[in-house]
């Protein structure tokens, strides 16, 4: 049996030198923090505009686009997509689909200089009953066939006319009036505004076309069967895919960017810290060489002494890494907006938190204290207790 | 040998810990440098935008186009040397669909609008004698294996279908703001080959005035006259454009910013807990030192000489690294894989500088402390502390 150092030991001497230990786990908390920012960032991207899939839709645009913002279906071809079987209907008999038109046009940005894309959909009537958890949070709904519009409460006063009853222009002389502010549980909705189908069609050209077509299916296995009968028809040149399928494609690039960029991140700051625990370590362990050098004597072995070191560097940037996690837990409260590259718009993101990313980060934290605390726990093991002792 | 000396000779008491604590330093300077390689290459398209080009678009939307006959109202604008008009034509690569290249359907005379792009003359001929010619960026043609003469089959995301082209030159770029993985072709095989309804429609226009210092006039003059059209148009020098497009990304760039500050704060604390270190372990020293006769402000001289050493000291061997690391390594892989985000990533000179300059300049800020509280202490009080 190893005859363990007391835990005690390592944690108070990490008090004594409390100026050094401060430096040193403080630098691992920025580490720490950085990297479990930049997690929760790429996954605050992949949750929002997974949030905007339906599990049982279908969405369907034209072949070779990769967004809905290059498709374009002929109008004619809407209802023979709803028409199909595996459709589910409304209770009003109608097909549980809808046809829009997805824009994005450039607004002058509130809080920072510069313009930027807003994305802009054309909605039919049954929008409403069709996406289920969007809600009115404030004002009202927009009227069928007006200017009016509502808009995400995501993107709501981060953009000029963005706001109940301000107006922005779509066309000239013909100002859309904002009437209403809505909800969707956080999704990328939320960073969008939406007008009436023929209403948006007409100021930008786009008459008799949509952009994508969403059907609710009676069961989500019947994707395949759906799929088939558009994707084979030559005609339509069409092609379906589903709804969450399609966001984690137009998530990828954004999140693939931000996640690269994080772990290069890590990588180097982790390196520059674990330097910073290494000098630590090694200096507590010079210090320390006469007390080294009395725990061998009093018969503690090599590798009681190394454990001893290592937990001591391991509770060094665990203390770190719990500061800096829980400091990225605070950026939940920052609202992150930028230019998603696959829709080419601006969305509203937050820094999503899971346990998994907490984890980890708690991991490159223990990580950098075992590297770091290793070649100091090795010196400090191999010391002849008499010459430590003696302080030579 | 002057107190200066003595001071950087300290930072070779302990050559292990100076080693280390310039290892660390330099790796954060790396990863600092690195950052602001990032930045600076993102300016690259406004910093080299030329004065003496103007763009045209719509004014709610750049994915709306314009009428066709709007270039030969804009060619007729005073101040005008030249104007030529482009479709943003979004192909994609069928045998590797997540190559990204901006792929555009030009008017001819784009080809001198843009001189920055250089072509052979013989082959800029065969192109403009080949309808389905095309002209590829040097990057992207070795990216696609190509050269003149081959025939390229691309899928039109935008525009539907399989596009057939022949390669008919390879451009080089004479500026580095040059975006080397395009592909452009003409205009008119585009327009001839898409369904009625969407013909005679252009996505922007490109103008070279005469004299840059007019262009805000001209572009004024350029929106006036359209906005009694049913198309109104934004039209801003090629600089303001490329701003407008990299605000949109600054979310991105701030957060960019951000890190590269908390970057220089683990360097503080990385050489501030050696310095503290070390300031500590002497303490006798300077109770000595201020016993035969040196005066506080020479301790102070002494620490804060050692700390400029090792800030010195970690800011060149981490400008050293950042070269091959930065700029060969990362920055080939980007400008052949990422051109049309990155067409250039290279270090700044000023760049360097200033990470040798803040890594000096805090590695003072971070000794002044300990040495002000080492010169206060007394001799007596210096003298009996046990490190």
């Amino acid at each position: 049996m190893i005859l363990m150092i007391p835990l005690a030991y390592n944690l108070r001497n990490l008090t004594v030198r409390l100026s050094t230990t401060i430096a040193a786990a403080g630098g691992l908390a920025l580490v720490v923090f950085v990297f479990a920012s930049v997690m929760m960032l790429s996954n605050g991207i992949k949750k929002t505009l997974g949030r905007s899939a339906q599990p049982d839709v279908a969405i369907v645009m034209r072949k070779g686009s990769d967004a809905e913002l290059s498709s374009g279906i002929e109008e004619t071809q809407v209802g023979l997509i709803l028409a199909g079987r595996e459709v589910k209907k409304q209770p009003n008999g109608q097909p549980d689909g809808v046809g829009e038109v997805s824009l994005v046009i450039l607004l002058d940005k509130l809080g920072a200089d510069g313009v930027s894309n807003v994305a802009i959909r054309g909605v039919p009537d049954n929008v409403m009953t069709f996406r289920r958890d969007v809600k009115i949070v404030d004002g009202r709904a927009a009227q069928p066939g007006t200017d009016e519009v509502i808009i995400g409460k995501a993107i709501r006063g981060r953009f000029k006319g963005l706001d109940l009853g301000q107006t922005f222009e779509m066309r000239k002389n013909r100002p859309a009036k904002v009437v209403g502010v809505f909800s969707d549980g956080g999704s990328s909705f939320e960073s969008e505004i939406w007008g009436d189908l023929n209403t948006i069609r007409s100021s930008f050209g786009r008459e008799g076309m949509v952009s994508s077509v969403r059907a609710r299916l009676q069961d989500p296995t019947q994707l395949d069967s759906f799929k088939l009968r558009i994707e084979q028809d030559p005609q339509l040149g069409l092609l379906v895919m589903r709804e969450a399928e399609y966001y984690e494609k137009q998530s990828a690039g954004t999140s693939l960017f931000i996640t690269a960029m994080g772990v290069m991140i890590a990588i180097f700051f982790s390196i520059g810290a674990m330097i910073g625990a290494m000098i630590t370590m090694h200096a507590s362990i010079a210090n320390r060489q006469r007390e080294i050098g009395t725990l061998r004597a009093l018969g503690f072995s090599r590798l009681s002494i190394l454990t001893s070191f290592l937990i001591e560097s391991m509770a060094l940037s665990l203390l770190g890494g719990a500061v800096g996690a829980i400091a990225a837990l605070g950026m939940g409260f920052v609202r992150f907006s930028t230019m998603n590259f696959a829709s080419w718009s601006e969305i509203v993101f937050t820094f999503e938190p899971t346990p998994g990313i907490l984890l980890s980060a708690m991991l490159l934290a223990a990580v950098m204290g075992l590297v770091g605390g290793f070649f100091p726990a090795v010196r400090a093991a191999r010391m002849n207790p008499i010459l430590a002792m003696r302080g030579a | 040998m002057n107190l200066i000396t003595v001071a950087a000779r300290n930072a070779l008491r302990n050559k292990f810990r100076t080693t280390l604590t310039v290892v660390g330093a330099a790796v954060a300077v790396l990863a600092f440098i690195m950052l602001r390689t990032v930045l600076s290459a993102w300016n690259v398209a406004a910093d080299y935008a030329a004065k003496d080009r103007l763009g045209t678009r719509h004014k709610v939307s750049f994915v709306l186009p314009l009428p066709k006959k709007y270039i030969d109202t804009v060619r007729a604008v005073p101040g005008i040397k030249q104007a030529c008009y482009s479709n943003w034509f979004g192909a994609k690569n069928p045998k590797n669909d997540n190559d990204f290249f901006a792929s555009i359907a030009i008017d001819p005379t784009c080809l001198d609008v843009y001189d920055e792009m250089l072509i052979e003359p013989d082959q800029k001929a065969a192109w403009l004698a080949d309808r389905k010619g095309a002209i590829v960026g040097d990057v992207l043609a070795k990216k696609l294996g190509v050269k003149v003469g081959d025939r390229v089959t691309l899928t039109g995301t935008i525009y539907p279908g399989d596009w057939q082209f022949t390669v008919d030159g390879i451009y080089k770029a004479a500026r580095k703001s040059v975006d080397r993985s395009q592909f452009m072709f003409h205009w008119e095989y585009l327009n001839e080959s898409i369904p009625e309804r969407r013909r005679d429609k252009i996505g922007w226009i490109t103008s070279r005035i005469d004299d840059p210092t007019k262009g805000a006039a001209i572009s004024a003059e350029i929106d006036r006259i359209f906005d009694e059209k049913d198309v109104q148009t934004a039209t801003m020098s090629e600089r303001s454009m490329n701003l407008s497009f990299m605000a949109m990304l600054s979310a991105i760039l701030t957060a960019l910013n951000i890190v590269s500050v908390i970057i220089l704060l683990i360097m503080m604390m990385i050489l501030g807990n050696t310095i503290a270190m070390g300031v500590r372990e002497r303490t006798r020293e300077y109770g000595v030192l201020r016993a035969v006769g040196f005066s506080p402000r020479h301790i102070g001289i002494f620490i804060v000489g050692e700390a400029v050493t090792v800030g010195l000291l970690s800011g060149l061997v981490g400008v050293a690294l950042s070269y091959p690391i930065v700029e060969l390594g990362m920055g080939r892989f980007l400008e052949e894989n990422m051109g049309s985000m990155f067409p250039y990533f290279r270090i700044e000179p000023t760049t360097m500088i200033l990470a040798v300059l803040l890594t000096v300049g805090l590695s003072t800020i971070a000794a002044i402390f300990p040495a002000y509280q080492a010169s206060k202490l007394s001799v007596t009080d210096a003298l009996r502390r046990v490190a």
